[in-house]
This record gives structure tokens, sequence and C-alpha cells, in this order.
């Protein structure tokens, strides 16, 4: 049951992505812009069991490894966000404090986000990347975490939303 | 309750984490089915960015003009005195000028050089979030674009195609941390690697700690074997900055790039370089100061009338 509806969670994620890659890396918006695909991962994750988090991880992962801007091999934006999926998912899991506060799914999500991409710098360390001065670092960090904390509230509604047709009411904010 | 977890939640965590190192092993190895989903998603993503790039136009424009509000102030109230239709195409016809500008400028240092070029439109802009600095353009290997080509703006190097696909191809700007390049000091000739660090400042290292670098200095390209992937004697930057601490091993200084890599619009990829090596006829000249007119009026008491005489 959880797997299917898994399944039919796949167009939005397809969805998101084409719109990521070709709109939103268009608007070239200042301090590095959003992840739009890593947010809504983020926030589906929130709502939903840790289980399907780990999957929602394991395939917006795959299509952020598969965005031609990735500069890791196949399976380094997936395992990252695997566990910060899973995290998200079990902190929020059956705690109606921070799944039934909108404020309390953005503050995680925004906190996810930058989680992710300190992890993914250090998981890309560990491969051999090159990462640039840690000023840019900081204010692309920075800025990941203001364009989160302005989209996220944003979009939660009509996550929430689609969320809830998918997996069930329950869950909806 | 809390989740506690329980043992089919655990193996599809292990499966799943398994999966994924799998997947980086077989990239780190260079399998050719990895390889070629990144090559069919880009392929399939190239439409959708060339709509994108077409319908995020005005908003990108308009982003832009927030960004330089000082600067288009003037222009802005131009536009308010002209009717909306007049505006839209007034608008239209600024992309394709600034477009117009930046290639006349890339095909005049491409032409003064005699590298053979393949012009191109930057269509997306890597997203910062993965911590590198790449744009995509809308040639690629059917315009006779291949990986490891030097990509020029009209003020100098911009970067290097790390991969092209048959329709677009992905651009490894200068300032990408990851990027290297082999650099010489116009005049002295003096030789060193430019690193990015990405922001529009890059870090040269010379390789020889006897000699002297100066702030203004400018740096071209040394070359690579065969021109890939980079041509001899493009312009790259301007020394900013020298740090001559005595302590250090080898002499460094900041580099500020010639091109400005937020406000690429057109760029060329060199697909033949030079005969010969164009040396420093590619360094841009130092601006000149414009002479102002001044008009100086001497009022003598008692005289019928002041003579204005004019000096330059």
């Amino acid at each position: 049951m959880s797997l299917r509806s898994f399944l039919l969670s796949s167009p939005i994620f397809l969805g998101v992505f084409l719109f990521q890659e070709g709109f939103v890396t268009q608007l070239r918006l200042p301090a590095g812009g959003i992840n739009l695909l890593l947010v809504v991962a983020l926030i589906w994750s929130a709502l939903s069991t840790p289980e399907i988090g780990a999957l929602t991880g394991f395939g917006a992962g795959i299509a952020m490894d598969l965005s031609q801007t990735s500069p890791g091999p196949l399976g380094h934006w997936t395992l990252v966000l695997i566990a910060a999926c899973y995290t998200i998912a079990f902190l929020g899991y059956g705690d109606d404090n921070i799944r039934g506060n909108p404020i309390n799914i953005v503050l995680l999500t925004t906190i996810g986000v930058v989680a992710s991409q300190i992890v993914y710098l250090i998981l890309g360390l560990m491969l051999g990347q090159q990462i640039g001065s840690l000023g840019n670092i900081f204010f692309l960090l920075a800025g990941s975490a203001f364009w989160t904390a302005i989209i996220s509230p944003l979009i939660l509604k009509v996550i929430s939303y689609l969320h809830s047709s998918i997996f069930g009411t329950r869950t909806r904010l | 309750m809390r989740y506690g977890g329980d043992n089919r939640g655990r193996l599809l965590i292990i499966v799943l984490v398994v999966t994924t190192l799998f997947l980086i092993t077989l990239d780190l190895r260079g399998v050719q089915v990895i390889s070629g989903l990144r090559t069919g998603t880009q392929t399939a993503l190239t439409p959708v960015q060339r709509a994108g790039s077409w319908v995020v136009s005005p908003f990108r424009n308009f982003l832009s003009d927030v960004t330089h509000l000082g600067r288009t102030r003037n222009q802005i109230e131009k536009l308010k005195s002209e009717n909306d239709k007049l505006r839209l195409t007034l608008q239209n016809r600024k992309v394709a000028d600034a477009q117009l500008t930046q290639l006349k400028s890339v095909l005049n240092l491409a032409g003064t050089a005699g590298y053979k070029v393949v012009n191109a439109k930057v269509i997306s802009q890597g997203s910062s979030t993965s911590f590198t600095q790449t744009i995509t353009i809308d040639a690629g290997t059917s315009s006779g674009i291949h990986t490891n080509m030097t990509v020029l703006s009209g003020y100098g190097l911009v970067g290097v195609v790390k991969y092209a696909y048959t329709s677009s191809a992905l651009v490894q700007l200068a300032s990408d941390p990851a990027f290297r390049i082999g650099a010489r000091v116009a005049g002295t000739q003096q030789i060193g690697i430019l690193s990015g660090q990405g922001t529009r400042k890059g870090v040269l290292q010379l390789l020889d700690n006897t000699t002297t670098i100066h702030k203004g200095d400018a740096l071209l390209a040394r070359g690579s074997d065969n021109g890939r992937p980079f041509v001899p004697g493009v312009p790259i930057g301007e020394v900013t900055g020298v740090d001559n601490s005595p302590g250090s091993v080898t002499q460094t200084a900041d580099v500020k790039f010639y091109s400005n890599f937020s406000t690429l619009g057109v760029v060329a990829v060199v697909v033949s370089g030079a005969s010969a090596d164009p040396r420093d006829s590619l360094v841009p000249a130092k601006p000149r100061p414009t002479p102002i007119p001044t008009v100086t009026v001497y009022a003598t008491p008692g005289a019928v009338a002041p003579s204005p005489t004019a000096t330059k």
C-alpha cells in the first residue's frame, strides 16, 4: 500500500525536477538561489513515515544526481538525501507538535536543507572534490536557508494537500 | 507513539544505502551506463530548458533591473513615458541588443587572436547548491563542440567545456573551485597556476618564488597541447593584490577575472586555436581618462565685455 502510494508520488517529483531544471535555474536568484526539489523532498518526508521518507530521499537524490549541475558521482546526493529525509521523517513521526505545526515543519525543512548541504560538502571532500573558499560556502548556505524559509511556507499547503491525497488525510495540515 | 523502527524498515534503509554506495562505486569506476544516464537526462532536459529560458526571460530581466536599480533608473523613467506596446518591444530589443554587443565583442576578441569559434547562447546557469559554478549553452556536439574546449566572452576566459551533449554543453566556469589553469603574466612572462575560488576572484600561485608580480598585471592563458583544454593567449584577469609573506614557499596573488560570470548572455567556444601564439596581443587596453572640456571666464573690472577662453 505504502509502496504503491509512493509510486503515485513520483510524477509530482518528476514535475518538480523539470520545473527546477527548466525554470528555477533560469531565474538566477541572488545568493545561490534555491533547490526546489530538495525543499519539496524534505517537506514531503516531514509528513511521511520514516520508510517513505527514506524512499523519497532515494528518488529525489537520484533526480538531483542526474542533474547536469551535480559535480559528484551518481549517488552522492542520494546518500545524503536518504539520511536527511529519513531523519526528518523519524523526528516528525508520531509527534503532533512537529507535524501538526506548519512553523515547525518550515523550521525543520530549513535546518534540513542546510544540514544536507553541509553533509554533501563533507562527503564531497571525502570523494576528492574542491569546495572553494569558506566565505563563499557560508554565503551560499545562508542564501539557501533564506530562500528555503521564504519558499517553504508558500508551497507547504500545496504539498500537504498532495500528500494527503496520496497517503490519506491524517497528515494534512 | 514515537517510531521505534522494525526489521522491515531497517532492511529497507540498508537496501537503499547499499544501492547508493553501489551506484557511487560504479560511477567512480567510469561505467558507461551511468554516464549514459546523465547524457540521456540532459538531452531530454534541453528542450525544457530552452522553453524555460524563453518564458523566464522577462522575470530575469526584472530581477536584473531590481539588482541594478540605480543604473537603470533613468531608463525606467523613459520607459514609463511610452505605451505598453512600445515598452514590450523595447524590452525584447534590449535583450537582443545586449546579446549583440556581447557577440560583437567576443567575435572581436576571437578575430584578433585568429581563433575559430562557435557562438552559443547561455540557456541555463547551474545551481550553486552543489557548490559548483557552471552554465549550459545551446550548442553541442552537432555544432562541433566537444569536451575540453576553451570558452570565451568578449572580455576573456569564461571556462572550459566539461560535458558536451548533442545540442547543448555544460561549461565549467573559471570561478569554479575545481577550476585550474596555467597562466602567465603579460610582459614579464612569469608563469603560475590560477585556481577559482567560487567568486569572481581567483588565486594565482607563482611557480618561481624569485620573480615578482605587481598589482595591475594582466594574466593570459599559457595554453595546452593542441589548444585543449586551453588555447594560448586568452586574457584571464588582472592582479588585484599580492601576498608577499616572507615565510611563504611560493608567492600568491589575488586575481579579478575580466569576465563577469553573472551577466553572461552569449559566449564563444574555441573549436580551433590560432596557427601562431597571439602572445600579448589580447591584453585589454587600460582605460584612458576622458578629458572634460571646461570654460574659464576671467572678469576684468572696467573691461567692456569678458572674453571666454576654452581650455582642455
